[in-house]
């Protein structure tokens, strides 16, 4: 079996403000194949997209990582700016999820991706690089891609950015690419487009995708593994089918409950059900007690009683793998009640 | 491209015909008399009266207009027999006090005010970006704490307050620097640019002010855009992202300065008088003084035409700079 493209080995990533340090995600450990989607969800502020900044070392100043990532071969804490620069846009691309934003107003959309080529290889010339621009925009399925190589970013639409934005990060076929919430800013119909283009690109070229969202409906129609984060931690981590059929971890199954399906009639037997908002709001790592920091939005915590308000809970290995792979979660419980009675 | 600056300088020659007739009204209508000026000391009505028909200032305010833009195309002709006076085409008006047409006046003003204008807008280029850009690499800084310190003091002080200090205190406490006059370029280049530090000091800090603003604005914006960490991940070096990063700051920047440079360049009259320098500031102010028309009607219509051109290079240089203007 040949190495993982991506291995993260107790990641912890602080930030420093001042006099005081604290963590804002703490030992996270994943490993994922070349052609596999690992999805990573959580709530705003869990520490999805700084966990996925910081495997391509593109954390903000004042922001530091611990531990170990392991990119295509390539230690990306222990290389240095030269080792990361050829690392990045090479071995491991990132498709952002403001597709404006992460383009510059400046350029036009040829200039981005000839720049992505050239600076990995400066002896493709310019008018070559462009051509490889042109051929991408093809392949993303950019119609008259001659045409749109020459336009500016505010003059695509934002489904067709996205399409660019993808395209420029595939260029250099990286083994790795971090996509950011990529359909997260599009319409419904124009998310489904730019999930199955990125699918079909991923089986293409072979590559991983870890996928950074916050919505199920994406999750569920791209990943293969799951990772749930809460509060900067790795709350539950598994095949799809085990975190998704059988939740342990009372998050995960909350972010179920409030999850709205369009199958739900079927689903409990023709009764209506309703949506169920997990209680209470999120916090983090900074702010959260010595316990669980679930522990006080989870209707389960009465169960297991001072324990969760006290202890940290520690990953532990799930015997409900219907898969064969890892589920692990970090909860008191072993084995969550049924559904119904989970959401306070 | 052609047709656009066409259609602009036509439009430009109406608009300084407007405020060439503006200006005439106005200055009737604060009921100047530049014959009362001209007329000498004990001034009887009769005297008074042929001086006023002499300098063909007895007329209704659209007769004058019509005269000036007929000596605009045509030239013209004051007075007859001995005393008559000739202003070729294109006379821009015939000053009696200066016994001089306002078209020469006004290009021998121009080296001095052309002279500060210059070295004040590169002064304050540097100093307003250099001060701009360090306190938003360091933002929150000594520098960045400074800077902002000197921008709310620049844009708060008047010029002449600065302007008096900088004599009181380069001129006369420290004694290191003259405090008036000026000396061609052509004569001594070095005397030029000492006679003119203490003057480009006083523009250059008043304007740097916003510049300083600008830039750090600007430049902290573009160091927190996605789009340059987006470039990071593509594999670019810092040195790369950061010449990415001034272009974001040059493209307001640009602007501002090309009107700051035109305004500059129509005279800076508090600066001017403070540093006894006779520019077109200080012979504006003495056109005002003297209640002479002609010099007012043409350094208005020099400085207009100068705001004009201004505008239309901004207008033709932001699309070179920001493609999304260029096909709005």
């Amino acid at each position: 079996m040949p190495d993982p493209v991506l291995q993260v080995e107790d990641l912890s990533i602080s930030f420093t403000t001042g006099e005081t340090t604290f963590d804002v995600v703490r030992d996270l450990s994943v490993t994922l194949d070349g052609g596999r989607t690992l999805a990573v969800v959580g709530e705003s502020g869990s520490g999805k997209t700084i966990t996925g900044r910081a495997i391509m070392r593109l954390l903000p100043r004042g922001a530091g990582a611990r531990g170990r990532i392991v990119v295509a071969g390539r230690d990306m804490l222990a290389a240095d700016e030269r080792e990361l620069r050829r690392a990045r846009g090479a071995d491991v691309a990132m498709v952002f999820q403001d597709s404006m934003s992460a383009l510059s107003p400046y350029l036009d959309i040829g200039a981005h991706i000839a720049q992505a080529v050239r600076l990995h290889d400066p002896s493709v010339s310019r008018r070559a690089a462009r051509a490889r621009g042109v051929e991408m925009l093809e392949r993303v399925g950019i119609p008259e891609p001659a045409d749109a190589v020459r336009r500016f970013p505010h003059e695509f639409s934002g489904g067709m950015r996205q399409r660019a934005v993808i395209a420029m990060a595939l260029v250099n076929r990286p083994a790795l690419l971090i996509a950011d919430e990529p359909t997260t800013a599009l319409d419904v119909t124009v998310q489904a487009q730019i999930l199955a283009l990125l699918r079909e690109l991923q089986q293409e070229y072979g590559m991983a995708m870890l996928l950074i969202s916050h919505d199920f409906g994406v999750v569920a129609s791209a990943a293969d593994d799951v990772l749930v984060l809460y509060a900067g931690r790795e709350a539950e981590y598994g095949s799809l089918r085990d975190v998704f059929e059988a939740p342990a971890h009372p998050y995960t199954a909350g972010l179920r409950a409030a999850t709205p399906r369009l199958d739900a009639r079927l689903d409990t037997g023709g009764e209506r059900t309703r949506l169920r908002a997990i209680p209470g709001a999120p916090t983090s790592l900074r702010d959260a007690g010595p316990g669980c920091a679930f522990a006080p939005r989870c209707g389960l915590a009465g169960q297991v009683g001072e324990r969760c308000v006290v202890e940290v809970p520690l990953r532990s290995r799930r015997t409900s793998g219907t898969t064969g792979g890892a589920h692990r979660a970090a909860c008191h419980l072993d084995r969550l009640p049924s559904s119904g009675e989970i959401a306070r | 491209m052609t047709a656009y600056i066409a259609r602009r300088m036509v439009t430009a020659v109406f608009m300084l015909l407007a405020i060439a007739f503006v200006t005439i009204a106005l200055f009737f209508g604060a009921s100047k008399d530049p014959a009362r000026a001209m007329c000498g000391k004990p001034c009887p009505a009769e005297t008074k009266a042929k001086v006023s028909a002499y300098m063909q200032t007895d007329q209704s305010v659209v007769w004058q207009y019509g005269q000036f833009v007929k000596g605009l195309v045509a030239g013209r002709t004051y007075g007859e027999g001995a005393q008559q006076v000739e202003c070729a085409a294109p006379c821009f008006g015939y000053s009696f006090p200066n016994r001089s047409d306002v078209t020469s006046l006004i290009g021998e003003r121009l080296p001095v005010t052309l002279s500060l204008a210059l070295g004040a807008a590169v002064l304050c280029l540097v100093v307003g970006i250099g001060l701009g850009a360090l306190s938003a690499i360091r933002k929150g800084g000594m520098v960045d704490r400074f800077s902002t310190g000197f921008a709310m003091f620049g844009l708060s002080v008047p010029t002449f307050l600065v302007g008096l200090l900088v004599v009181q205190v380069f001129g006369f406490m420290l004694n290191v620097l003259p405090f008036s006059g000026f000396v061609p370029f052509s004569e001594s280049p070095v005397d030029w640019a000492w006679h003119l530090i203490g003057p480009w000091m006083v523009l250059s800090f008043i304007l740097a002010a916003s510049y300083v603003r600008v830039t750090r604005t600007q430049l902290l914006n573009e160091l927190s855009a996605e789009h340059l960490v987006a470039m990071t991940a593509r594999g670019a070096s810092p040195r790369q992202v950061n010449r990415h990063a001034v272009r974001g700051v040059m493209v307001p920047i640009s602007a501002m300065f090309a009107l700051d440079v035109t305004a500059l360049l129509g005279g800076s009259v508090i600066a001017e008088k403070v540093f006894s320098l006779h520019g077109l500031g200080d012979l504006l102010l003495s056109g005002v003084n003297e209640s002479d028309l002609s010099i007012v009607v043409g350094v208005t219509l020099f400085s207009a035409f100068l705001i004009i051109v201004g505008n239309l290079v901004v207008d033709l240089l932001m699309p070179l700079l920001d493609p999304r203007i260029r096909r709005a």
